[in-house]
């Protein structure tokens, strides 16, 4: 349970009154969250409504990974709707915008594993949020680093790859 | 937390492939062709139908790839982005009007007399070329303008769906003398009576400066009239658009200030009559000091997928982004005859659908 004691901020709040619920990982690690937060992923909020009792599996997910998932739910299910333009407003957007900034500085390995993560779950603004930055890291790239990058062999033909770029010489600069 | 070691990523699912690449800019096309030349599946994906309607889909504005003007007898291309047509417009050509991702040309080198000149229909995505004929009109004036056919669009993806041309021709300003026909692309052929039997209720409008006015083409019932302007201090410097609340709309200057305005019910005897919407303040926004003051501050376009009029002030182009008012700066030393703004999607494969990596 190593990975679940890492994970602040997953137990009920402070009034211990607000209705959580438990998620369990691929690899049996329990997780309990308000259901608020877990409501975030709309994978988990269908598992809620279809009831159950022991926990809700999510056998895609690994203990690593659903803990950053859930310090994303935790944070963003944790700000309150204030008053569009108001001084409070602003100051929790920037606040938002710096905590998934830092959330955001992992290694590409871990970027790949919460993008499947927030795709099963249906964590549309974690998923909006990871595969803009994966973007961003290879916007700047020539094909041959976004091949070292992934892992990926190139498998064209130098033949192949000559005529595809003499055509799109043309059409780009 | 201990510093996270080293691992090969894990693959990523064609899916996800797709959601991180759908993140790239769509004024940037140039970016994904890259992308497509790191393996075959990428290339694959990314000029595949799914990773373009993913594309569209993500972005929901088409982005301003380019535009086009005439001055004197040549057309000037002005890249806004890092796409480049495969073929750019031939020099002979005459630029009408574009919609849904395609140009309507008068090709003035036409063999014929003027009586049977020629209009292409162009995509430069695609460098897909539809000819067809002038209609054998008698006219002082005309004018033509492309429409999407597809039944049920929602405009999205139709650059390869089937288009009407609308013509309509005058010999003289008065209503009894002017006349219209729709070419359809399905027919490759001008539409008849029964062809035009058609419950829904479509006009298109031209703009036409003789009578100060703007002429109305009923597709439904096959019927031109007349719709007359509010008075305005530049009348011929007014471009039409689809107004916010889905009727016909203008945009123009007026002293220093860009106004909207919308054609609503509620004139005298139900009528429906011509209300200014909006106004938006151009003076402290565009670099000419005062734009009330000076004649050569207009509209000269609307891209209206992408919510901007285009508005020409002394030798400067601008666009003005009708909902958060935003004024970008996108060319300068320019006539602005001519204009036509082209939006577009563009993903990888699109010109090239004979290409063997490509499916």
């Amino acid at each position: 349970m190593a990975a679940a004691d890492s994970c602040d901020g997953i137990s009920t709040s402070g009034g211990g009154w607000e209705k959580t619920v438990t998620l369990v990982s691929s690899d049996d690690a329990r997780f309990e969250v308000r259901e608020a937060a877990a409501s975030l992923s709309q994978t988990v909020r269908r598992m809620i409504r279809a009831g159950g009792d022991g926990g809700i599996p999510l056998p895609k997910v690994d203990a690593r990974t659903l803990s950053t998932v859930l310090e994303y739910c935790n944070k963003h299910a944790a700000v309150p709707a204030p008053a569009p333009e108001s001084s409070s407003a602003e100051a929790a957007a920037v606040d938002l915008e710096w905590f998934d900034k830092e959330l955001m500085h992992v290694d590409l390995a871990t970027l790949c594993s919460l993008i499947r993560a927030a795709d099963y779950l249906e964590v549309a603004g974690l998923l909006d949020l990871t595969c803009k930055t994966v973007a961003d890291m290879i916007k700047s790239k020539t094909a041959e680093e976004i091949r070292q990058m992934f892992g990926i062999q190139n498998d064209f033909t130098p033949e192949e790859e000559e005529q595809l770029s003499r055509e799109n010489a043309g059409v780009f600069e | 937390m201990s510093p996270t070691p080293a691992r090969p990523p894990p693959a990523l699912p064609d899916d996800v492939v797709e959601e991180v690449l759908a993140r790239f800019p769509p004024d940037d096309p140039a970016l994904l062709v890259r992308t497509a030349l790191v393996c075959k599946d990428w290339c694959r994906l990314l000029s595949g139908p799914g990773f373009r309607r993913r594309f569209r889909r993500f972005h929901r504005k088409p982005p301003l790839l380019f535009y086009i003007y005439h001055c004197a007898t040549l057309i000037y291309y002005k890249p806004t982005s890092s796409f480049r047509p495969l073929h750019p417009a031939s020099p002979d050509w005459n630029i009408l009007n574009a919609r849904h991702g395609r140009f309507l040309v008068l090709n003035v080198t036409s063999p014929a007399p003027s009586m049977e000149a020629e209009f292409i229909v162009w995509d430069p995505t695609t460098d897909e070329q539809h000819r067809l004929p002038m209609p054998p009109f008698e006219y002082t004036s005309w004018n033509a303008a492309l429409l999407c056919a597809a039944a049920g669009c929602d405009h999205s993806d139709c650059p390869w769906g089937p288009f009407l041309v609308v013509f309509v021709f005058a010999r003289s300003s008065e209503e009894g003398m002017m006349s219209a026909c729709v070419y359809s692309s399905e027919l490759a052929r001008s539409l008849e009576g029964a062809d035009l039997r058609s419950p829904r209720r479509n006009a298109i409008y031209f703009g036409c400066h003789i009578k100060t006015g703007v002429l109305e083409y009923d597709l439904g019932k096959q019927e031109l009239s007349m719709v007359g302007l509010p008075p305005l201090t530049y009348w011929t410097h007014f471009v039409l658009m689809t107004a916010e609340d889905g009727g016909l709309g203008f945009a123009s200057v007026q002293g220093s200030k860009l106004c909207l305005w919308s054609r609503v019910a509620g004139g005298p005897g139900g009528s429906a009559t011509w209300v200014q919407q909006r106004a938006i303040e151009l003076d402290n926004v565009l670099p000419v000091r005062d734009p009330s003051m000076s004649p050569n501050v207009y509209t000269v376009a609307v891209a209206g997928e992408l919510g901007v009029v285009f508005i020409w002030a002394d030798g400067e182009l601008f666009t003005i982004d009708l909902r958060s008012g935003q004024i970008e700066k996108v060319g300068n030393g320019i006539s602005g005859s001519g204009f036509v703004p082209y939006t577009n999607f563009y993903t990888p494969g699109t010109e090239t659908s004979h290409h063997p990596f490509y499916p």
